[in-house]
């Protein structure tokens, strides 16, 4: 019929099959859910390039009433191992329309059919008896099958689980839906690829096309976050204005807007990221980027991403972003001098490097009898790292969070800064911002290298 | 073998700029399209573009545009065309009296284009900076501005256009060949026509010393790519010699009175000059600026906004992992509307642990402290007829352990109703114990769980304990 191998994703109910397949096929709209018969029928999620699959994995109800069904099969059975298969055949195509055994008809079909047997158990509790009913019946199905040990709980019994499991899965391995990255993902598709020999080949591209995708959503998203920051930090909000001069109410909409679009630029970005990782609609606790707080510093919550005022002082002085008066003080080595700058006093300090700047708001010359306001690029120092910050943040969650995850996103983590930038980092970073900053032509490989530098600093997030 | 690239027109160029700001396609959808498509990167850029193309709704700007650069273009040119003729004629206006000096139509017919050239070559080695300056050198570049201010340019925004200043020069520098080429014919028709029509003396003199051998070799170098199938138009020393003409006096030289009629064969050599550099050269030229043009159009297409993520999409295989069937979602109840209450009885008539071993039910009872004249496990590895025939035999108040941890399944649920069913059966309370681990108290959620499930059973001798 069809030569693709295929899997049923079988257990008790409420152990975590709906989650693995979630999990595997990357797809968040399975239900999942602590009620147990949350799962009704059979689903299938194929592995599809271009069109072709490459395997197939089912999700299905969990076992309901197995002491029946192995009940019936055993009246009915009296046969050599090698008949047992077409018993549980005639039990299914009997059943088909039986009330009673739907949950069981719709998790065999699959199995009948070819799929290889998952069976997965919660080996955060302890191992009962009833379930060797199920692995029973499963066992007649004669198919290659494997266990999955899910910790769904605190606790650990995967050393009973796995003596009992051995004595009916050739293979016995831990998954956990909620927190495998896609390296356990490939590791569990190693494992069945060993299921059977013919199937081999199949996984083995099936691992190949994931970890391209991968690789593919990885890029993605430092393009749309290269993109986003390009934008922002090169953005300039222009409006005409009545008089010669922009009256102070004019200058304040200035701002809103100004504001508006910066926020309405982040949330694009946001969705964007999203949708590259199957994340779309997402709910999620964020801090709201404040942005007449940037310019404080990292004791700040609304600046965690940005950078300390210490930080900032010599990441501009290395990138040579500091210069006249300031430039000298630093690069004159006076530790001393350098202390007391960053250590105290630093009010003034501040406004000399312009930490505390903004945005401005220009009045531009004569355009054809008209006069126009112009607010733009962003000068604040810390303002770049607090949108990189941010962002990183956000795409490094949205890309490690399982599909089976059901809870809100939290993103108010506080304790972030360090990882993303090292002072090496840095210092490439702040030559592309300045250059945005001061609205200058971005030359390729200035850009290519400001996303090598983004891409190493969202690898070590992932 | 060049032809492939040539399928890139301002055309097309234009309408991909202008779709892809509209519309960029799904990935599936563009994958599907190469792989049905099959050709080579840009033939399948313009075929999809042909095919989303309708997806414009407002006018194209390559049409607004191309309209108005052929309508310059033709303009420029029939002015080139007639203003090259009348230039030939003023050139070739012979009174009578005073032969047409050959520097000067060589100065026109050949100098002027090979300098042309040369400034064009000069503006193709330069970078971006030679194509700024040389848009703002060509008179062409004011004469747009100025048609600008026409109303059939208004609603064309040129600055709005993707054109990179590198690409306006190639544009420029293709339609300056074409003009000169215009010019050119109106000279060298000029020339064709006054030598049918009139008998031309002509003669050199130049206020510079050149003697007339040297003369006569730089024209044989000019003459050189003629020199062998059309002799007769290379000036002969002797024709250079007798045409050598001097402005002082009044009079014509007397060696030129005497051989007129020789002088008219200096025409050939000037239609040949004017044919080859002015007209073949020049159309070379504008083959190779057409070559240059398509290089730089094909460069920024492939530059243009969305173009590298099409061909990415194009050539990168689709992989999908989701479901194409959509899910029915099972209604949940938030929360259980019956509740547990606290407290066990001292004695029961029956002790049932369902799914437990024979051992753990020997603790429990320990644990808990409970008087049962009768204690079984049910479930678990028993046989279906083995707790069929427990069932029948209980009577009285029952107290039945079950897992916490382990949601009810429809086995359980049939045998809890079994039990119900009884008549002798007084009361049945259901406990939800924890694992071990945990001093055997369920955790609120698997409660919870339990309470959902057993809700949906109608029976009044049905309780639901939690210790
Ligand atoms: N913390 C944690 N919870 C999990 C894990 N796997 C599953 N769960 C939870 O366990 C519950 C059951 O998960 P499902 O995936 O719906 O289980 P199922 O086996 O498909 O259940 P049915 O469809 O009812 O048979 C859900 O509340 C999940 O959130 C896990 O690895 N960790
Ligand atoms: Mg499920």
């Amino acid at each position: 019929m069809s030569d693709y191998p295929k899997f049923a994703v079988v257990g008790h109910p409420n152990k975590g099959k709906s989650s693995i397949v979630a999990s595997l096929s990357l797809d968040k709209s399975i239900q999942i859910g602590n009620t147990p018969g949350t799962t009704q029928v059979k689903r299938g999620f194929p592995l599809k390039v271009d069109g072709k699959i490459v395997y197939e994995l089912f999700d299905t109800p969990g076992f309901q009433r197995a002491r029946r069904v192995f009940a019936w099969l055993q009246d009915h059975g009296d046969v050599s191992a090698d008949k047992r298969v077409d018993v549980v055949r005639e039990f299914v195509f009997k059943h088909k329309t039986n009330e009673q055994f739907k949950d069981e008809v719709e998790l065999l079909e699959p199995i009948l059919n070819g799929a290889g047997i998952i069976y997965v158990v919660d080996a955060s509790k302890p191992y009962g008896a009833e379930y060797e009913i199920e692995m029973e019946i499963l066992r007649w199905c004669g198919q290659p099958s494997m266990a999955i040990l899910n910790l769904i709980g605190d606790e650990d019994y995967r050393d009973e689980w796995t003596r009992a499991l051995g004595q009916y899965f050739r293979l016995v391995r831990t998954y956990n839906p909620m927190i495998a990255r896609h390296i356990e993902h490939t590791q569990l598709l190693e494992s069945m690829a060993q299921l059977k020999e013919d199937w081999t080949e199949s996984i083995k591209k099936a691992i190949s096309v994931l970890d391209e995708l991968y690789d593919k959503k990885v890029e993605e998203s430092l393009n749309i976050i290269v993109e986003y920051m390009v934008e922002v930090l090169s953005f300039v909000h222009k409006e005409k204005i009545k008089k010669e001069e922009a009256s102070e109410k004019e200058k304040e909409d200035a701002k809103v807007t100004y504001r508006k679009k910066i926020l309405s630029s982040e949330k694009k970005e946001r969705r964007a990221i999203e949708k590259i990782w199957n994340h779309l609609d997402i709910e999620k606790k964020e801090i709201s980027l404040e942005l007449d707080r940037v310019g404080l510093f990292s004791k700040e919550s609304a600046s965690i991403f940005g950078l300390s005022q210490k930080e900032l002082i010599l990441t501009g002085a290395s990138a040579g972003v500091v210069t006249g008066a300031g430039f000298d003080l630093i690069t004159a080595g006076s530790t001393l001098l350098l202390g007391s700058l960053i250590g105290g006093v630093v009010g003034g300090v501040g406004a000399m490097f312009g930490f505390d700047n903004l945005y401005e708001v220009k009045v531009l010359g004569q355009k054809l009898g008209k006069r126009e306001l112009s607010i733009g690029p962003m000068q604040n120092l810390n303002f770049p790292y607090v949108l990189l910050g941010r962002s990183l943040y956000h795409a490094s969650m949205i890309a490690k969070r399982s599909h089976a995850e059901r809870d809100n996103l939290e993103l108010d983590n506080t304790s972030f800064t360090e990882k993303i930038m090292d002072a090496k980092n840095r210092k490439g970073l702040e030559k592309m911002h300045l250059k945005l900053r001061k609205a200058e032509e971005i030359e390729d490989e200035v850009l290519e290298e400001y996303r090598t530098l983004i891409k190493k600093s969202l690898l070590t997030l992932l | 073998m060049q032809k492939k690239s040539s399928n890139i027109t301002l055309k097309s160029y234009l309408d991909l700029a202008q779709l892809l700001k509209k519309y960029k396609g799904k990935h599936e959808d563009n994958r599907l399209f190469a792989l049905t498509q099959k050709s080579e990167e840009l033939k399948l850029l313009s075929l999809w573009q042909e095919k989303n193309l309708y997806r414009i709704n407002e006018e194209l700007d390559s049409s607004k545009y191309l309209h108005y650069l052929t309508l310059l273009t033709s303009l420029f040119g029939i002015v080139l065309l007639v203003f090259g003729f009348f230039t030939g004629f003023a050139l070739l206006s012979y009174s009578g009296t005073e032969p047409v000096n050959v520097i000067y139509l060589l100065l026109v017919m050949v100098g002027l284009p090979l300098f042309s050239m040369l400034l064009s070559l000069f503006s193709l080695f330069t970078g971006n900076r030679g194509a700024n300056f040389f848009n703002h050198f060509s008179p062409l570049y004011y004469l747009e501005k100025i048609i600008d201010f026409l109303p059939f340019a208004k609603n064309i925004n040129l600055s709005s256009l993707p054109f990179s200043a590198t690409l306006s020069k190639w544009i420029f520098l293709q339609r300056l060949q074409l003009f000169s080429f215009l010019f050119a014919l109106g000279l060298f028709s000029a020339l064709v026509l006054t030598v049918i029509s009139k008998d031309i003396a002509f003669a050199w003199s130049s206020t510079l010393e050149v003697n007339p051998i040297s003369f006569q070799y730089m024209l044989g170098l000019l003459a050189t790519p003629w020199q062998t199938f059309f002799p007769s138009a290379v000036p002969t020393l002797e024709l250079v010699e007798i045409s050598h003409y001097f402005r002082l006096g009044d009079k014509l030289d007397t060696t030129m009175v005497q051989n007129a009629d020789k002088l008219g064969a200096w025409w050939k050599f000037l239609a040949m000059a004017t044919l080859t550099y002015a007209l073949v050269l020049r159309l070379l030229f504008w083959f190779m600026i057409r070559l240059g043009l398509n290089a730089q159009l094909k460069k920024e297409l492939l530059a243009l906004s969305g173009v590298k993520k099409l061909l990415k999409e194009f050539s990168t295989p689709f992989v999908s992992t989701q479901s194409v069937k959509q899910e029915k979602h099972l209604e949940v109840k938030e929360e259980a509307s019956i509740s547990a209450s606290e407290t066990l009885s001292d004695a029961y008539a029956s002790l049932l642990a369902w799914n437990y071993a024979e051992k753990t039910l020997l603790l429990l009872q320990d644990h808990n402290k409970i008087k049962a004249s009768n204690m079984a496990v049910v479930g678990g590895r028993n046989s279906f007829s083995q707790d069929q025939a427990l069932v029948d035999g209980l009577k009285g108040k029952i107290l039945l352990y079950v897992k916490a941890w382990e949601p009810p399944t429809m086995d359980f649920m049939d045998f809890l109703a079994d039990i119900l069913a009884n008549k002798n059966v007084k009361v049945v309370e259901v406990c939800p114990l924890g694992t071990a681990s945990g001093n055997y108290s369920s955790k609120k959620s698997d409660m919870e769980v339990w309470l959902k499930k057993l809700e949906q059973v109608d029976s009044e001798k049905l309780e639901v304990i939690d210790v």
